[in-house]
């Protein structure tokens, strides 16, 4: 890895998130050989992205006013960017403290010195410049990373996490009710479906590999919704899972409409609809890997 | 009066340090968090049941600890004890974070530092041999790599787990992949007490050129470990003073009887301290507080930093040589629990969900964290977090003081103060997102 090598350069800026997508991409240790990491402040000790850089990955929402500062400066000298994870995407889970008495007490924050200002929500980045390619996930796994890195277009996933979790979904065991995601114990090789767990794999963009749904926790979506649904209203989604329950379990409707309408599913799933006040249209989906 | 910045890279999050310095003396250092994530905020009114999955967003970097802090809070609140299995499988997620969080803290935040590279990724700018500095990177990532493998297998997720439920685990280990763990890590071992070395030697090479470990004064020391070996998933914190005797020893739900907390105007992080006294958390608070390591190869190293530094050991640089001790500690610890039978029945107890208060305690990699929940209708009325990282902010700042003092003359600014300010940020190893969660 010389500096001056020919190896294409990518720079990752992180805003306003976890970490997690930055800890993900190291994880991925492939890019090493392949390209030459510019700038990213977790481990990289440079404070700007410099000229030259072909890829910019950005991660976490922009939630103050140094965000906002450093996404449009950092976008004008780079060829791709790419939007990486649930946060970038949609503002992320901190857009479930987007109502008025949460607003409201960031906002009482203001009485600090010196400090980058808070914005009254945290936004996704495409609220402020455009984005080449949307890589959901919360956060998108090392493979995910590659491909966005090296090839999107010929990344191979399954379109919905079910194809890749495999669990047989079995016609004559039907829950009576749902167990939640923390109860109960869990059956090998059975769709948790059939065991009473609120799974939403079936409409869920593939390409995870069925990372949680496999060693037995229930998908909660955070691969965001599946292509058939992304540019479509977060109803359809809703009415999609709710008709795979009818179909798979004798669980009263009422009971599952609630349980699909908890924070933690609304934090992932409508990452591609729901977004910037409603003004944008959708994301294509063709951007979307 | 002349303001210092300096912009912090290679710690997690988004933090600066700001002096304040007049004729030549420091008059104050200040340690600011510039960002705000405001979880205990946005929380309120989350069904009690989905907190395990939603808190590891808190910070990608301590996400497990954050995942079974939260778990263990709602089983005080619904009153049921995980079976044994279920207990082992968190310990090794919690291994599994403390190997990944201290390698990446050595070999990809401090590292440099040593040899005065930009980063891991650019050793070869440095002084030293490219062809080895090469090498180091991909080593390290291997290392590294063993704790990222260690959470997958036993918390499913690979950086927000989700393997720990309420009342135990969704599952346990079957042989095979356990035993594919074990080998992995037992072929490890030996290239991770060489880095450690190689790190070990780097240190001394970097306290021999600026002459100094860290020249702060000795502090409190806070912890959840155990007395005679380290332990992570303890129910009690306990505090040390500067001269090694125990001062308190404290279950979670009294933690306010015992440390101050305060909000400053300058950061959006708080801090707390031992009664008004700075205290330490951290790695070198988990060493200085217990007896041994329990493993040989991490006891080995143990006596050798007793042995040259005394204990209870204070200077700062030592956080760093600790969290080494640390890395192999938990790669023979791992072994151990791979070493049994992790794949029968007994998971989980059943629950029934209640309203209530209720604490659970983890020692994180950066100290003892702790989830305070009430709950009420199922739904979190207040959700309160204990974060180590602000244990240390008095600490830090009190460091950064000494050297700024170090390094500032009324004639002039020495140019190694912007390496010292990291150092000393870097041997805290601070998290910002969890500061500010
Ligand atoms: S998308 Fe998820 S992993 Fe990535 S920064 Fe946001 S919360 Fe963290
Ligand atoms: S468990 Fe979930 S992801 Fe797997 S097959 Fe069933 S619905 Fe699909
Ligand atoms: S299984 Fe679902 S929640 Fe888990 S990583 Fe895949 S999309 Fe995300």
């Amino acid at each position: 890895m010389p500096e001056n090598s020919s190896l294409p350069r990518f720079a990752v800026l992180q805003l306003s998130g976890c970490a997690g997508c930055e800890v993900s991409l190291i994880n991925a240790s492939e890019w090493v050989d392949q390209y030459q990491l510019v700038y990213m402040p977790l481990v990289v000790s440079t404070h700007a992205v410099p000229e030259d850089t072909e890829v910019l990955l950005v991660s976490g929402g922009v939630r103050n006013d140094e965000d906002v500062y450093n996404l449009r400066r950092s976008v004008e000298i780079v060829e791709r960017v790419v939007a990486v994870g649930t946060c970038a995407i949609s503002g992320g889970v901190a857009n479930l403290g987007d109502r008025d008495e949460v607003r409201a007490m960031f906002m009482a924050q203001e009485n600090r010195h010196h400090l980058p200002h808070l914005l009254p929500k945290s936004h996704p980045i495409d609220a402020f410049v455009d984005v080449d390619l949307y890589l959901p996930g919360c956060p998108p796994t090392p493979e995910l990373f590659m491909a966005a890195l090296t090839n999107p277009e010929n990344f191979e996933a399954s379109s919905i996490v079910c194809s890749e979790c495999k669990r047989q979904k079995l016609k004559d065991m039907r829950p009576e009710h749902l167990l939640g995601f923390q109860q109960g114990e869990v059956q090998p090789e059975i769709c948790l479906i059939n065991q009473g767990y609120l799974c939403v794999g079936s409409s869920v963009r593939g390409g995870c590999r069925a990372i949680c749904t496999r060693p037995g926790h229930p998908c909660v979506g955070c691969r965001g919704p599946s292509d058939a649904y992304i540019e479509k209203e977060s109803q359809v989604w809703f009415d999609r899972v709710q008709n795979v329950f009818e179909r798979l379990t004798d669980i009263p409707p009422k009971e599952i409409q609630t349980a699909l309408h908890s924070p933690q599913l609304s934090l992932f799933l409508f990452q591609f609809t729901d977004y910037a006040d409603g003004e944008r249209p959708p994301r294509p989906k063709e951007k979307v890997l | 009066m002349a303001t210092l910045r300096f912009p912090l890279s290679r710690i997690e999050g988004h933090a600066r340090v700001e002096m304040e310095v007049h004729d030549g003396q420091v008059v104050t250092a200040h340690f600011q968090a510039i960002e705000m994530r405001g979880f205990r905020y946005f929380m309120q009114g989350t069904p009690a049941e989905q907190m395990p999955v939603i808190v590891p967003r808190i910070c990608g970097v301590c996400s497990t600890a954050h995942h079974v802090a939260s778990v263990k809070a709602l089983e005080d609140i619904f009153e049921v004890e995980p079976p044994d299995l279920a207990k082992e499988i968190r310990e090794l997620l919690l291994l599994g974070q403390l190997i990944q969080n201290q390698a990446t803290s050595l070999f990809i935040f401090t590292m440099p530092d040593r040899v005065g590279a930009s980063s891991l990724f650019h050793m070869d700018e440095s002084e030293a041999n490219p062809e080895q500095q090469l090498s180091l990177a991909r080593r390290s990532l291997k290392v590294r790599q063993v704790g990222t493998n260690l959470i997958t297998l036993a918390g499913g997720q690979f950086i927000h787990p989700i393997k720990a439920v309420i009342g135990g685990v969704t599952s346990g280990i079957q042989r095979e992949p356990a035993e594919a763990m074990r080998q992995e890590i037992e072929t490890l071992l030996p290239m991770a007490c060489q880095l450690f070395d190689e790190y070990w030697d780097m240190s001394l090479a970097m306290g021999e050129r600026i002459g100094t470990w860290g020249d702060d004064q000795p502090a409190y020391y806070i912890a959840s470990t155990g007395r005679t070996r380290p332990l992570l998933n303890s129910n009690l914190i306990r505090v040390l003073g500067p001269d090694g005797a125990e001062r308190a020893s404290f279950p979670p739900s009294l933690f306010r009887h015992y440390l101050d907390y305060e909000e400053t105007v300058y950061s959006y992080a708080g801090q707390t301290s031992y009664q008004g006294q700075v205290m330490r958390a951290n790695s070198l608070a988990r060493i200085n507080l217990a007896l041994s390591m329990g493993t040989p190869l991490a006891d080995g190293y143990l006596e050798k930093l007793t042995h040259t530094f005394g204990k209870p050991a204070h200077p700062i640089l030592l956080f760093d040589l600790c969290r080494g001790i640390e890395l192999v500690y938990a790669f023979e610890r791992a072994l151990e629990i791979l070493s049994k039978d992790l794949d029968y029945e007994d998971t989980e107890v059943p629950y029934a969900l209640k309203d209530g208060e209720g604490y659970g305690l983890v020692e994180a990699p950066r100290g003892p964290l702790i989830h305070h929940y009430t709950v009420k209708n199922g739904l979190i009325e207040d959700a309160e977090f204990v974060i180590p990282t602000v244990h240390n902010m008095l600490a830090i700042e009190r460091a950064l003081k000494v050297a700024g003092e170090r390094y500032i003359s009324p004639k002039a600014i020495n140019l190694e103060l912007e390496k010292a300010v990291g150092r000393v940020v870097r041997a805290f190893d601070p998290c910002i997102a969890c500061a500010t969660q």
